[in-house]
């Protein structure tokens, strides 16, 4: 699974994937595969989400300066 | 003989003319103008020339004058005496201008006549109204001129001048300030005071153009420093003209076209604290008014104060949405993950079904199966190895 993917688009993948067995649309013989893919692509959200709370939280620390003509 | 003759008449002449002092014939005079005039008052237009004002002993001394297509056609020695020195500061105090010379009056005198100091009108009055009308008169023609010299640039909608400098957006944030004020005035003190002790704490650059703002060349000189700032316009964000407490009179440099015009067509927004509260002068209908220096450097302040707030706002709402949008992008993959791990093979087999396998495939077609096919069957912990021996169709479907 290529890890180069967006959040979005990781998501969006596993969103199909998981309607997919809810609806049980997937013979058993393929379900093995797609198993493997929709927890490959948990892993990539999951480290993904990680990075952008790690972002997220240093972005807060720079935004936290004061504005132009202040002290 | 005809020249003796001559010389004798003209001396018998000399002798028969009445001769009286210089004295007797000005006292005559003085008391045929008091007989005429005495007790009686006249108003007379006039404009006023040679003002001299002495404010301590409260007199003022002046010419009244009459012009007709630029010719003087009369003139008189006019006074104020003590007793009538306020009708000055009253008329300064009304009009908002100094009393002096050029400006046109009607005023209430008296005829007076003295056999040394000659002929002098006593002013005991004078016509604020007319004054006032003429000057509101001046303004109304220079806003006129204005509006219609400058179409694109001054508009009059509703009652309000709509000019090109009083639409400039004010900057979000104001940092750079160019002053405009007289030097070591009320209005420099106060408005650098509030600049830098503002409750906020915000520091501000302020550059001082300093300036003569009363007086008949003040408007050229007000014009000067609009032109110096212009030339560094990118190094300002705001200009302010100031003037303030003290003297409450002469605010005719502010009425001027030409600095009303330059105003109006400023490329940077202008502030005006002129300090006034009677009327508003055409500069402060060009730019922005706030009445004083102080309100000026206030509403500067204010400005950083309200920008700084709703960064605030802005960064507090930001935080919670992403922190919100965190949330719930993790409790979809949470939730995902739980139905992935429940669909998996290995899921199905702890919860005690079982998969068939046949030459190493799993079986979803039966039709694939054929009595002696070897069959696998996997279960949670071991696997079945079993080979067909029938195979019948389910009468209905497995209640399972």
């Amino acid at each position: 699974m290529k890890s180069d993917l967006t959040y979005n688009d990781a998501f969006s993948k596993l969103e199909d994937l998981v309607e997919q067995l809810e609806e049980g649309n997937i013979p058993l013989d393929k379900l093995s595969i797609k198993v493997k893919q929709a927890n490959e692509l948990i892993a990539i959200c999951e480290t993904k989400l990680r990075n952008i709370q790690t972002e997220i939280k240093d972005a807060t620390k720079t935004a936290t300066t004061r504005p132009r003509g202040k002290k | 003989m005809l020249a003796k003759q001559k010389l004798t008449d003209h001396f018998l002449k000399d002798k028969m003319t009445e001769q009286i002092k210089l004295s007797e014939l000005l006292e005559q005079i003085q008391d045929t103008i008091q007989t005429r005039f005495d007790g009686e008052a006249f108003w007379v237009e006039a404009q006023i020339m040679n003002v001299r004002k002495q404010a301590q002993s409260r007199r003022c001394y002046l010419t009244l004058e009459e012009y007709d297509n630029g010719n003087k056609t009369a003139e008189a020695r006019g006074v104020f005496w003590a007793n009538y020195y306020n009708q000055i500061e009253n008329f300064e105090k009304v009009t908002k201008q100094i009393f002096k010379d050029g400006i046109n009056i009607i005023c209430k005198v008296r005829v007076r006549y003295h056999k040394v100091y000659g002929l002098n009108l006593d002013i005991m009055q004078i016509d604020l109204a007319h004054t006032l009308g003429t000057l509101e008169l001046e303004r109304q023609q220079t806003l006129e001129r204005l509006v219609k010299e400058n179409p694109k640039t001054i508009q009059l909608f509703d009652g309000v001048y709509k000019t090109f400098n009083n639409r400039l957006p004010i900057p979000l944030v104001i940092g750079k300030i160019a002053l405009i004020t007289a030097p070591n005035s009320d209005g420099q003190r106060d408005f650098q005071e509030e600049t830098k002790q503002n409750k906020h704490q915000y520091t501000f650059s302020v550059s001082e153009f300093l300036t003569t703002i009363q007086g008949d060349n003040a408007h050229k000189l007000i014009l000067d420093q609009l032109k110096l700032i212009e030339k560094s316009k990118d190094n300002f964000d705001v200009v302010a003209i100031v003037r303030g407490g003290g003297s409450q009179t002469d605010f005719k440099p502010f009425d001027d076209y030409e600095l009303a015009k330059c105003v109006a067509n400023f490329p940077i927004p202008i502030f005006t604290g002129i300090g006034h509260d009677r009327n508003q002068s055409i500069v402060d209908l060009m730019a922005r008014e706030q009445k004083t220096p102080t309100k000026v450097a206030s509403l500067f302040v204010e400005r950083n104060f309200e920008f700084e707030n709703k960064l605030i706002e802005l960064k507090t709402n930001l935080f919670d949405l992403v922190k919100e949008q965190l949330e719930n992008a993790k409790k979809e993959l949470d939730n995902a993950k739980r139905i992935v791990k429940l669909s998996s093979p290995q899921a199905i087999l702890d919860r005690g079904f079982a998969i068939i396998t046949c030459n190493n495939k799993i079986v979803v077609d039966p039709k694939t199966i054929t009595v002696n096919s070897q069959l696998q069957t996997l279960l949670k912990n071991e696997t079945i190895h079993s080979t067909v021996t029938k195979k019948t169709k389910n009468e209905k479907r497995l209640d399972i």
